[in-house]
């Protein structure tokens, strides 16, 4: 259709708003309510714009584009409009933009820039200021615009809905129901509103101070892991492009700073595969029959704490599906404070471990009361992508300047299946390369090792593999199919899950991830709502995997040493002592637990 | 009709009933949609319309039950028949909601373009307890203020959104001459500020801001650029905000300040409640009603203990002609008394003039006020009327040199000759002048600027000036005959008789004008010797400007008044007058300033027979004088004055009193201009713009009000009429002293504050 904008007669697709139309022409409107591919509502009014014709400035997020209109993005009214809009914003907010941990990074001080704005001449009462501090993720409610994001994701995205409007007209709060804290509803901590958010309003709950603290003090040992989806999104932070894989700076950068210990995520993640495969193929072996007792099949991955915590409070009948495995870092945390301290010598209380996680949830996981061994956590503190970020600049390093560096024996050496747990799909291939193999004692028939009907961003993926030709060892799945499905969101999860809790779910293995996407668009990765991020990041993950000449967990000697050395069988004791986990139900609503709360 | 297969027509209709839970937003269709669906009552953006995408998605009409509640008699009786009334835009009628200070409330319905005015006067009544009506809401709280001005208005869509206002559901709300416009404004932001539904921005943070900006001003912080501030916010809000709630909370700020502008700055730089409604700033009604801020309750508490000499110096802070006003001011201190909601207002006037008499004996000196070290700067104030004197006093006490300088012979202006001695007698003015002559100042008789001094040379030899000159120019009455010797004007016939200088009268006597002039005039005419006197005037009696008691004082003492008759000749004999036509005049439609306006009744003449004519129907600034000392002149020939500090557009020189564009005619507004002056010029001249008002004194409670018994005012003495007639002696004789300080004991001292 033909639109005008500014006196330029442009051309725009059918049915487009008049945002979308001018962006189509390079033309931008300033706004702020809206967030791409999550939501426009009308809300902020920032994005008016002057239509001939329409007696009141026109929201353009949310007004339809006509054939033949005539727009004025800004225009004299348009601007002074903006102006006195943006002075009410600011006369409801915090003035502490020099300690706010948004500060250089929020959308509000973005769009004063952008609009010129001076101070504001209105003054008066302002909205209640609450902070409400959850294991992940810390909500301050005085420095909230109301844009409505954070609903829209937890709501419409993941439908988990634990947070909502409440109240009305200036009263209006954003916030669980009831006056609830976070932590006391069934939040996943997923952190899905935290990256949505324009402001300091929600933000991950610090870890900073304590890790700084544990990194200066001399008589501390701290030990560092880096999961695979940071280094596919780090970059972003220092100015690179997106979806660079920067894992040598990053390493470096860990080494900078002061961690004594680098270790890989990715390690564990390959270590997880043994533990999760195996335990796949005996649940298999007793649902044929060929051993006793009964298994709770489909069976489904247990590395998402964020999906975790959500199948606790909806889901709390169907947890024996979980496999019992705990999550990459926590295996990892848990062999640092045996095997590692053994080998070092050094008393286990001294070890501070730190993982780097693309994950809020991991902060709530963290603190469960079953993540530790013999009264030791197994990780005590998580950073999210971007507090590392943070931290690095704190610490004066140019990173984009770094040699590349390597991580540290001997819980540093991955292989390419373990990069690819960062991307949906990711953890379901990597344990198909293994089990396949183990099964079949050859090579997974896929080109390059991608089962392609599980890649890519569709919000529920499914596949089929039948079993030919097996070890003997393995007779009993000969011929057997094996149907798969793979979904990352908990919106997604329900779908399946809606299945499994009536009993009508044909798979046998699901990998879940609480975010959509994957670990690369996890609650702690730096805010980026570029066309096709999520797509950049997932290569760079790939193309880690690519580069590696060791791509199935099986083959990583580091994995084959631990069990030789220390952990004996694969879900033997040792294992489930230090590696395997169990699950709490919770309520529908609450953390309380029991089953209907 | 109801049901299924109505009447086998194979139609269904079903009727289901929600009940909402109140909110005002969920008047807009989609907010109202979205609460039916159970979700929040927000508004979403149209298009998609409901009748598109509307209830469930589907299709949907929605109208209020007065649209609907019209089909069946469209139905039934045609749409001829319907377009019969309203106007052609609006066809039809409308349903309203009267309500307010009028005296029919209810629900009414007219045909669309009926005139507003006949809404209030005719269908509601007019105003309950006779209180002037000041303005009409129309549209609720997203609706508009129309005025007097308004009352010829056809009602209908078009006409109400010209005005600013808008239809609405039909709710007009009447608001009397006690409303305040400032607090009506606020009291529809707080409610509309408590039903945004809070989606969107503007409205969410604009109403609550607004509102602040409102309150501020209401309470008494209002500041400067409030207003501006105001305008902007209302601008952004009609402009930007998300549905009708927020587009239309501008509108009673914005038509309050529209018609009612001035009610803001005064809030604003006086602040000062016209309506006496904003409780943080007075002290009582009586005093806030009073232009010059008079205490009363705590002169009242002085004479209520017998305390008569503090009363009057207390008096005096604030005015410095108690005895003069206490005969002839128009007391709007009265109006707002709270006594009248008991039994009747305080007489307060009377109180007052009681009080004054007392300081005007002979053995009391009023004690002086100890004026400020002297500032060595010189004031002129041209006339000596009671706004030059009170400016000259008040800037005397505060140390300036002042020279008051007066055309005529004698002292007083309109006080000394505009008001005869059976109503001020002029011992008392001259008193209370000469307590005025003690503070310091200086009276130049028979100095007129512009006639012997040039403007110039007095404003050279002074540091500042204060034109307080009066209106000295009387209005023609534009008939033919009007040159005949015979006819004057009020203001030359009250002069010549009050001057001494020429005391003829005619045997017989016409007065057209229904003022306190006209009454004057008639009054006087009889004292002289006129025998038959005629005050015609071309409204009712009840619009007449005098008072009721000079009315019926005058009608006492014989005067003849022929109301709604207008001259139409003056009929002359040997250049004579020999008598005047006049013709009889209906009530018709509404001027601009609120009042019926009268038109004659065309073959209704009449002839009165007369000696003599005079004109009082109003007086004019003489503008030649203003034009000489290059002073700027508005539009409309009244002389530019600001009216929060008193300045001309020439610095240094002030003016007040009749002169300004707003001149009331009253000794009050005029002192309270000279007062403003005063601290204004005092200003310019370097000091601070405070006024020494003498030592201050704390006023003690006499006792607690009394109020379980009612009791009317107590008596004022009068002479009686048959004993007036052939002199000029006072006519009204004060309080016996009892009844004055039994007068003072039903003061209800709304002063007091209790701490909560």
């Amino acid at each position: 259709m033909n639109i005008t904008i500014n006196g330029k007669a442009l051309t725009a697709p059918d049915g487009c708003t008049i945002m979308e139309a001018a962006n189509a022409n390079n033309i931008h409107i300033p706004n702020l309510c809206r967030l791409e591919g999550v939501h426009q509502c009308g809300s902020c009014r920032i994005c008016v714009v002057e239509v001939d014709g329409m007696r009141n400035l026109q929201a353009s997020c949310i007004v339809k584009a006509r054939d033949g209109m005539a727009v004025r993005t800004n225009s004299p009214k348009v601007r002074a409009a903006r102006k006195v809009l943006y002075e009410l914003l600011l006369s409801d907010h915090p003035k502490d933009c020099l300690s706010c941990s948004r500060s250089g990074k929020c959308e509000l001080q973005a769009l004063g820039e952008e609009l010129g704005a001076g101070e504001s001449r209105l003054h008066g009462e302002m909205s209640t200021r609450m902070v409400d501090v959850s294991p992940s993720v810390t909500r301050d409610t005085g420095k909230c615009i109301l844009c409505r994001r954070c609903v829209a994701v937890c709501g419409e995205v993941q439908k988990v809905g634990a947070i909502a409007l409440q109240n009305r007209g200036f009263d209006t709060v954003v916030g669980p129901s009831l006056d609830l804290p976070l932590g006391g509803t069934a939040c996943a901590m997923c952190g899905q509103c935290v990256s949505a958010c324009p402001t300091g309003a929600l933000s991950e709950t610090d870890a900073l101070a304590p890790v700084w603290r544990a990194v200066q003090d001399p008589n501390t040992r701290v030990v560092v892991q880096v999961a695979p989806a940071v280094r596919a999104a780090l970059g972003e932070e220092f100015g690179l492009p997106t979806g660079s894989p920067v894992t040598g700076r990053m390493a470096s950068a860990l080494r900078e700073i002061g961690f004594d210990d680098v270790f890989d995520t990715n390690f564990a993640a390959d270590l997880t595969i043994i533990e999760e495969g195996t335990e796949l193929l005996g649940r298999l072996e007793k649902a044929l029959g060929v051993k006793p007792g009964g298994a709770a099949l489909p069976m489904i991955t247990s590395c998402s704490p964020g999906w975790i915590k959500h199948i606790e409070h909806a889901y709390p009948g169907e947890l024996d599906h979980l496999s019992t495995c705990k999550s990459p870092h926590t295996m990892l945390g848990a062999l640092v404070k045996s095997f590692y301290v053994e080998r070092i010598g050094v008393p286990a209380e001294n070890i501070f471990m730190v993982s780097v996680m693309p994950c809020t949830a991991k902060k709530y996981e963290v603190q469960r009361p079953e993540m530790e061994v013999d009264g030791r956590r197994d990780v005590d503190a998580v950073l999210t992508t971007r507090e590392l970020a943070r931290m690095i600049r704190q610490s004066g390093i140019d990173f984009t300047g770094l040699p590349e560096g390597e991580f540290d024996k001997p819980l540093g050496l991955s292989t390419g299946a373990a990069d690819i747990f960062g991307v949906t799909g990711g953890v379901m291939e990597a344990a198909l390369r293994t089990v396949y193999e183990l099964v079949a004692g050859r090579e997974l028939p896929f080109e390059g090792l991608h089962v392609t009907p599980i890649v890519g961003l569709e919000q529920v993926k499914t596949a089929s593999l039948t079993i030919t030709d097996t070890l003997p060892a393995f007779k009993h799945l000969d011929g057997v199919t094996v149907n798969i499905a793979v979904t990352s969101g908990l919106a997604g999860a329900d779908i399946l899950m809606d299945e499994v809790a009536v009993g009508t779910s044909p798979y046998h293995f699901i990998e879940v991830m609480g975010c959509p996407g994957g670990c690369i668009n996890g609650g702690g990765q730096p805010r980026n709502r570029e066309a096709g991020y999520r797509e950049r990041r997932m290569q760079a993950l790939y193309s880690e995997d690519e580069r590696k000449t060791l791509r199935k967990s099986h083959e990583n000697p580091d994995i084959a040493a631990l069990y030789r050395d220390f952990l004996g069988e694969a879900n033997g004791e040792t294992a489930h002592h230090l590696l395997h986990t169990h699950y709490t139900p919770r309520g529908m609503f609450s953390n309380a637990g029991g089953c209907c709360n | 009709m109801l049901g299924e297969n109505i009447l086998g027509s194979g139609f269904n209709f079903d009727l289901e009933i929600r009940i909402g839970a109140g909110a005002f937003v969920c008047g807009e269709e989609t907010s109202l949609l979205a609460s039916i669906e159970g979700r929040r009552g927000e508004p979403s953006q149209k298009p998609p319309f409901p009748f598109e995408c509307g209830l469930y998605g589907k299709p949907t009409i929605i109208n209020n039950v007065e649209t609907l509640a019209n089909i069946a008699p469209i139905v039934l009786n045609g749409a001829e028949w319907y377009r019969g009334f309203g106007t052609d835009k609006s066809a039809g009628t409308k349903v309203f909601a009267l309500a307010g200070h009028i005296v029919n409330t209810g629900i009414i319905e007219v045909p669309m373009g009926i005139p507003l005015g006949e809404i209030i006067y005719t269908i509601g009544g007019g105003l309950r307890g006779g209180k002037k009506f000041k303005a009409i809401q129309s549209g609720g709280p997203s609706g508009g203020c129309l005025t007097h001005a308004h009352l010829n208005t056809p009602v209908d869509y078009e006409n109400l959104a010209a005005l600013g206002a808008i239809m609405g559901s039909g709710g007009l709300v009447v608001m009397n001459e006690d409303t305040c416009m400032v607090d009506t404004a606020r009291y529809f932001m707080d409610f509309i500020r408590d039903e945004s539904c809070g989606k969107c921005l503007p409205c969410r943070v604009g109403t609550k801001r607004m509102l602040e900006i409102l309150e501020g001003i209401t309470e008494g912080r209002g500041q400067a650029g409030d207003i501006e501030l105001l305008e902007e916010l209302a601008e952004t809000l009609k402009q930007t905000a998300m549905c009708g709630l927020g587009q239309t909370a501008p509108n009673p700020v914005l038509s309050t300040l529209r018609y009612f502008r001035d009610e803001y700055e005064s809030h604003i730089h006086d602040h000062h409640c016209t309506a006496g409604v904003c409780a943080e700033l007075q002290t009582s009604p009586c005093r806030n009603a009073c232009p010059a801020n008079v205490f009363i309750p705590g002169y009242m508490s002085l004479a209520a203990k017998g305390k008569l000499s503090e009363a009057y110096q207390l008096i005096r802070q604030e005015n410095p002609f108690p005895a003069v006003c206490g005969r002839v001011c128009t007391h709007p201190c009265e109006d707002h008394c709270r006594r009248s909601q008991v039994d009747e207002a305080l007489s307060i006037c009377g109180v007052k003039r009681f009080i004054g008499d007392y300081a005007l004996r002979d053995d009391y000196d009023v004690p002086a006020v100890e004026s400020r070290p002297s500032t060595g700067k010189r004031v002129a104030v041209i006339g000596s009327g009671p706004s030059g004197l009170a400016c000259a006093y008040y800037l005397a006490n505060n140390g300036h040199d002042v020279d008051v300088y007066e055309r005529e012979s004698v002292a007083g202006g309109v006080m000394y000759w505009g008001i005869p001695e059976f109503r001020l007698p002029k011992a008392v003015l001259a008193k209370e002048i000469r307590v005025i002559e003690a503070a310091g100042v200086k009276i130049h008789l028979n100095r007129g600027v512009g006639d012997d001094m040039p403007f110039d040379q007095v404003r050279s030899e002074h540091d500042a000036v204060y034109v307080a000159v009066g209106t000295q120019k009387s209005r023609t009455m534009n008939i033919p005959g009007e040159n005949l010797a015979g006819v004057e004007s009020g203001l030359s016939f009250l002069r010549r008789i009050g001057l001494g200088v020429d005391q003829t009268v005619p045997e017989r006597l016409v007065v057209v004008g229904g003022g306190s002039t006209a009454m004057d005039v008639a009054r006087s005419a009889l004292r002289l010797g006129t025998k038959e006197v005629t005050v015609v005037y071309r409204r009712t009696l009840r619009q007449m400007s005098a008072s009721r008691e000079e009315i019926e004082d005058a009608r006492g003492e014989g005067v003849k008044i022929i109301a709604l008759a207008s001259p139409e000749e003056v009929l002359g004999e040997n250049g004579k007058v020999r008598g005047v036509r006049f013709i009889r005049r209906d009530m018709a439609d509404f001027g601009k300033d609120g009042r019926r306006r009268s038109v004659p009744m065309k073959g209704s003449e009449f002839t009165l027979e007369c000696d003599a004519v005079v004109a009082a129907i109003n007086q004019d600034v003489d503008t030649a004088f203003y034009e000489s000392a290059n002073m700027q002149v508005n539009k409309s020939g009244t002389l530019a004055i600001d009216r929060f500090t008193a300045a001309t557009s020439q610095p240094g020189v002030f003016a007040g009193g009749d002169v300004s564009p707003w001149g009331a005619n009253v000794v009050i507004h005029a002192i309270a201009d000279g007062k403003r002056a005063a601290a204004n010029i005092d200003k310019y001249l370097g000091g601070d713009g405070s006024l020494n008002k003498g030592t201050w004194f704390d006023v003690a409670l006499a006792q607690d009000p009394e109020v379980t018994e009612p009791h009317p005012r107590f008596p004022m003495r009068t002479v009686p009429v048959k004993d007036r007639l052939d002199n000029f002696r006072e006519v009204e004789l004060g309080f016996h002293k009892l009844d004055a300080l039994a007068e003072t004991l039903r003061c209800l001292h709304c002063e007091r504050r209790f701490d909560a």
